[in-house]
């Protein structure tokens, strides 16, 4: 009776996966921004810088080399299939190499000097994409490499790369924590969307069958008690489908995130052609345990009338809701028990309602009368009270 | 409403947006001795033909195309109050069912009632009585609780008297008229008159809130 329970399950399910993927677009497309924007200030210092290096024709080499990859990666990070585990492990590896190979390139002297490296901001473009697609363990460690790479291509320790290493470190820590909670809202907000979208497509299936199914239904049950033959046994099924579907199609979808539930869709399973439901506009929320308990209880009721009050009975419940308390009524327009008998039956397990229902709704805190009118049928009452 | 002769038929207009299911209870309607003056397929013809052609009772759906069943009554009552709206309604939707109530039907019937139920229900609304489904008992006493604890303002008129809500309960719990008057030692006239009146009271109250809500956008404006 809780039909939509099973959105909780989507948490691992691939749609969903893929939806919150495709989200993360932008992102992709601010590392390629970020990483073409690197490229050409690292092309701009070359071009001022190179006369003092010690092999330029390698540090061009070296520079195409960064070229060629940002629009390779750019490229093949268009795309989900493009932004596997193994490329963005690639695009780390590259960019570690390109701080790497300062040594190799430059003038020993400068390198002591503390200038920077040839390949500038432009590994933090890896970095980026190494937060993004892991979140803050993928962050934490592209800065770890990427700070390792710096030290290497040192070869000893100097403040600017101590400076450097902590820039990597609060860029992989930062991006990777704000992509992972950009991932898990987002998630959230995929399961909001199509929880509202089961809701609303569940409304207009609804609008449809009140609108086409149960007018034919109600029909066939008019018209099919004249056809003779099976006939009557044709209405008679025709109406408690009806009923059946009626009772299906306009039960509220639970209120979401409480742990209350609607005592009056609880009920609703009852509805028969023998069962009347009387109810408030309004649903009637009580804590989950107590409606269960208590629709039980009701059941318990509506069974015991069917045992004893013989075939033709009719049932009507009546829901109330007195905002301190709660009341459902059964009634029964069987013959009732006359006035003595029921005085006699001093305890209510003699007229079969026991456990299963006084004790019940003693349990919880409410109370059960039972009064029959002679040839007005039995009615019992259940009171059960709102706990602050 | 006042029946000029006994031995004329009560005018009945058909209102559903099913052919099938219109055809069918018109051609019970007229088997039975009435005489259904006109029907309609959606609100807004409801509306107009029920201008024209002046029945007592309209049997109205409350899923209609174009206007639906709530403003439909409201626009049908408000051209000519005499005409008895009679709600006969397969949705179970029970907001709209409060709803057309409030708007001033006079009774409703689900879908599902017997030819005998819907004729006598017919013949109860024409005479100014309204026929209240133990349902719609349910919906119109939780209404009226809402109202209470909501606080809106607690206009003595506005409630229902301990006699007006025991007699609904009983009816809300499946009792006829005739089972009401038995219990509680009063004539059936008397149980007819509460029930007439808590009725009453609803629709009052809902065109005092309308009023109310049409000075404070007025004044907004």
């Amino acid at each position: 009776v809780r039909p939509f329970s099973d959105t909780r399950r989507s948490q691992c399910d691939p749609s969903i996966t893929e939806a919150v993927e495709a989200a993360t677009e932008p992102l992709w497309r601010a590392v390629a921004v970020f990483r073409f924007l690197a490229l050409v200030y690292v092309l701009v210092a070359y071009l001022l810088l190179n006369q003092y290096f010690a092999r330029p024709g390698w540090g061009w080499v070296v520079v195409g080399v960064m070229a060629a990859w940002t629009f390779l990666v750019s490229y093949l990070y268009r795309t989900p299939a493009g932004r596997r585990s193994t490329m963005v492990v690639t695009d780390i590896g590259v960019a570690c190499l390109a701080i790497a190979v300062t040594p190799l390139v430059d003038d020993p002297a400068r390198i002591a000097h503390g200038e920077p490296t040839l390949a500038l901001v432009w590994p933090v473009a890896a970095l980026l994409a190494a937060a993004v697609r892991w979140g803050l363990p993928g962050g934490l460690l592209a800065a770890v490499a990427t700070s390792a790479a710096s030290l290497t291509a040192r070869g000893e320790f100097a403040w600017t790369t101590a400076r450097n290493i902590v820039l990597l470190l609060v860029t992989g820590t930062v991006v990777g924590y704000a992509a992972g909670l950009f991932r898990r809202s987002q998630t959230a907000l995929v399961q909001a969307l199509r929880i509202q979208a089961a809701a609303g497509e569940r409304d207009r299936l609804a609008r449809s069958v009140h609108d086409g199914v149960l007018q034919v239904l109600a029909l066939v049950q008019r018209q099919a008690g004249d056809l003779g033959g099976v006939g009557p046994e044709l209405a008679r099924a025709a109406g408690e489908q009806e009923i059946a579907l009626r009772a299906l199609v306009s039960r509220p979808i639970a209120a979401l995130g409480t742990s209350q539930v609607d005592l009056v869709t609880l009920l609703s399973v009852l509805e028969s052609t023998s069962l009347t439901l009387a109810r408030p506009p309004d649903a009637v929320l009580l804590p989950e345990f107590v409606a269960r308990e208590l629709t039980a209880a009701v059941v318990a009721a509506a069974d015991n009338v069917t045992r004893h009050a013989g075939v033709g009975a009719h049932t009507w419940v009546l829901v109330e809701d007195e905002s301190d308390r709660v009341t459902v009524t059964v009634r029964d327009d069987g013959m009732g028990i006359a006035e003595g008998r029921l005085a006699e039956a001093a305890s209510l397990g003699r007229l079969g309602v026991g456990q299963s229902i006084v004790g019940r709704v003693r349990d919880l805190g409410g109370d059960v009368t039972v009064e029959s009118v002679e040839g007005q049928g039995t009615e019992i009452e259940f009171h059960v009270p709102r706990l602050a | 409403v006042t029946d000029p002769a006994a031995s004329d038929p009560l005018r009945v207009m058909v209102v559903d947006d099913h052919p099938m299911w219109r055809d069918a209870v018109a051609a019970d309607l007229s088997a039975a001795g009435l005489e259904v003056v006109a029907t309609a397929g959606d609100g807004a013809e409801a509306v107009r033909r029920a201008a024209a052609a002046k029945p007592q009772v309209v049997l109205l759906d409350l899923q209609l195309p174009v206007l639906d069943g709530v403003a439909a009554t409201s626009q049908i009552l408000q051209a000519d109050p005499s005409i008895r709206v009679l709600i006969l309604s397969a949705s179970g939707e029970q907001d709209d069912v409060l709803q057309a109530v409030k708007a001033g039907a006079t009774g409703y019937l689900v879908k599902s009632a017997s030819r005998e139920e819907l004729l006598e229900a017919i013949e109860r609304v024409a005479a100014g009585d309204p026929v209240f489904t133990p349902g719609l008992a349910g919906l119109v006493l939780g209404e009226f609780r809402r109202m209470k604890s909501d606080g809106e303002p607690a206009n003595e008129a506005d409630q229902l008297s301990e006699r007006e809500t025991e007699v609904l309960r009983l009816v809300a719990k499946g009792l006829s008229y005739k089972q009401i008057a038995e219990r509680l030692f009063i004539s059936h006239r008397t149980v007819q008159n509460h029930v007439q009146n808590t009725l009453r009271k609803l629709q009052l109250h809902n065109r005092v809130e309308l009023t109310r809500y049409a000075i404070e956008r007025g004044l907004d404006d």
